[in-house]
């Protein structure tokens, strides 16, 4: 019984910590293998207007059926605010496609490079002339 | 009688000169955004580039792919040409941390730990620069880690208090010299970095001459000396355009917001 109660537990806080998604881990480059650009259809699940980074949670068809939740890490409110974007822009079960640079320790953590949406709109990880 | 009017004149003279100098001082207040603040003009240390500028696509065509997301800062293309010239000492620090950056640790990343960039790399102002300026002291904001330096104009120098109490900022004291204003930096901390991640010294000074080189256009001659971590004193230039109505406004940072334990 009580080893029971401490696989539970054990569990639990795993779970919690999956859920986490790494997000907090990183706040830097160096994590991310920045000159390999990925692509990601799916869906958002939570849209962090935080500094020093956003993150953008979504969940992710992976191609065998299933969906994974990721974690996309973007850039500081500041310079995304000069970029078009905003704390609305990206709302939950929103359809997107990330451009993103995978993390270096193969979690399912990305550094955004840009968002689509469906009707062809772009979100840049960089304002004009920057 | 003549030597009267000598007198007179060369006093009016100095007079009207001393009022033209003190009006044409330049007023460097004001929100500016870095050019080519990652690029070869700002600087070595190990970056390689400026993200690549989304490209206008033709009428109806899509965007293609982005090639990457932010420049390359590992160091793993070695260092940059126009990069400081460390002592073997620094260089072999520079490369322990290049060999962890590139295994991903992000331990060397100050500002990615909301720790400020420190000068002189605080001057690369990557996200924008706001320059409040009075008689007596400049007030340099950058956007990036809200971080903030101080340059007294008022012909105080750092104490004995202020040189064994370093701080990332450092203590700065400037003058004028003609349209120029010259700054000194000193008690600069040795945990950040000249730049990239190029290590240095708590003996790091920073000379600064900083100028208006065109209209709107604010040019910073950044002189680093480290006798024991630079082979020779290291120079770059930083230039800055005065930020248009519309977009001249910084947002607050709040570094600590993302931290887990600020949650």
């Amino acid at each position: 019984m009580k080893l029971r109660t401490i696989v539970s537990l054990v569990v639990v806080l795993s779970v919690i910590a999956m859920t986490r998604v790494g997000v907090g881990a990183h706040h830097s480059n160096v994590a991310f293998a920045v000159e390999t650009v990925l692509e990601a259809k799916g869906v958002v699940k939570e849209w962090q207007w935080t500094n020093p980074h956003t993150w953008l949670i979504m969940v992710v068809d992976d191609g065998k059926g299933g969906k994974a939740e990721w974690a996309m890490e973007g850039r500081a409110p500041g310079v995304l605010t000069r970029a078009g974007w905003s704390p609305k822009v990206l709302k939950p079960g929103d359809q997107i496609t990330v451009h993103y640079s995978p993390s270096k320790d193969g979690s399912k953590v990305g550094m955004i490079a840009r968002v689509t949406f469906p009707d062809g709109r772009i979100l840049p990880n960089a304002p004009p002339g920057d | 009688m003549s030597s009267k009017i000598s007198v007179l004149v060369i006093a009016t003279l100095g007079a009207i000169s001393a009022l033209i100098s003190a009006q044409t001082l330049p007023d460097f207040s004001g929100v500016y955004r870095p050019i080519n603040a990652f690029g070869p003009a700002g600087g070595g240390g190990g970056r390689a580039g400026a993200p690549q500028p989304a490209a206008r696509p033709a009428p109806g065509q899509p965007l293609p792919p982005p090639t990457r997301t932010a420049p390359l800062s590992d160091g793993s293309r070695g260092r940059a040409a126009d990069a400081p010239q460390l002592t073997p000492e620094y260089m072999a620090k520079w490369q322990a941390i290049s060999k962890a950056r590139i295994a991903g640790d992000t331990s060397s990343d100050n500002t990615a730990r909301c720790l400020p960039p420190g000068m002189p790399a605080m001057m690369n102002m990557a996200y924008g620069m706001e320059v409040m300026q009075t008689k007596d002291k400049i007030t340099f904001f950058s956007e990036l880690n809200d971080a903030l330096r101080r340059v007294y104009l008022d012909g105080r120098k750092p104490t004995q208090k202020v040189l064994d109490d370093p701080t990332y900022a450092g203590y700065s004291t400037g003058h004028w010299e003609g349209d120029t204003l010259v700054v000194d930096t000193v008690a600069l901390r040795d945990n950040s970095y000249i730049e990239g991640f190029s290590p240095h010294s708590d003996q790091m000074t920073v000379r600064e001459r900083i100028r208006f080189v065109e209209n709107g256009i604010l040019e910073d001659r950044i002189t680093v000396n480290d006798p024991k971590a630079l082979l020779k004193p290291w120079e770059t230039v930083k230039r800055y355009r005065r930020a248009a109505p519309g977009d001249d406004q910084l947002r607050e940072f709040a570094c600590a917001e993302g931290i887990e334990h600020a949650k």
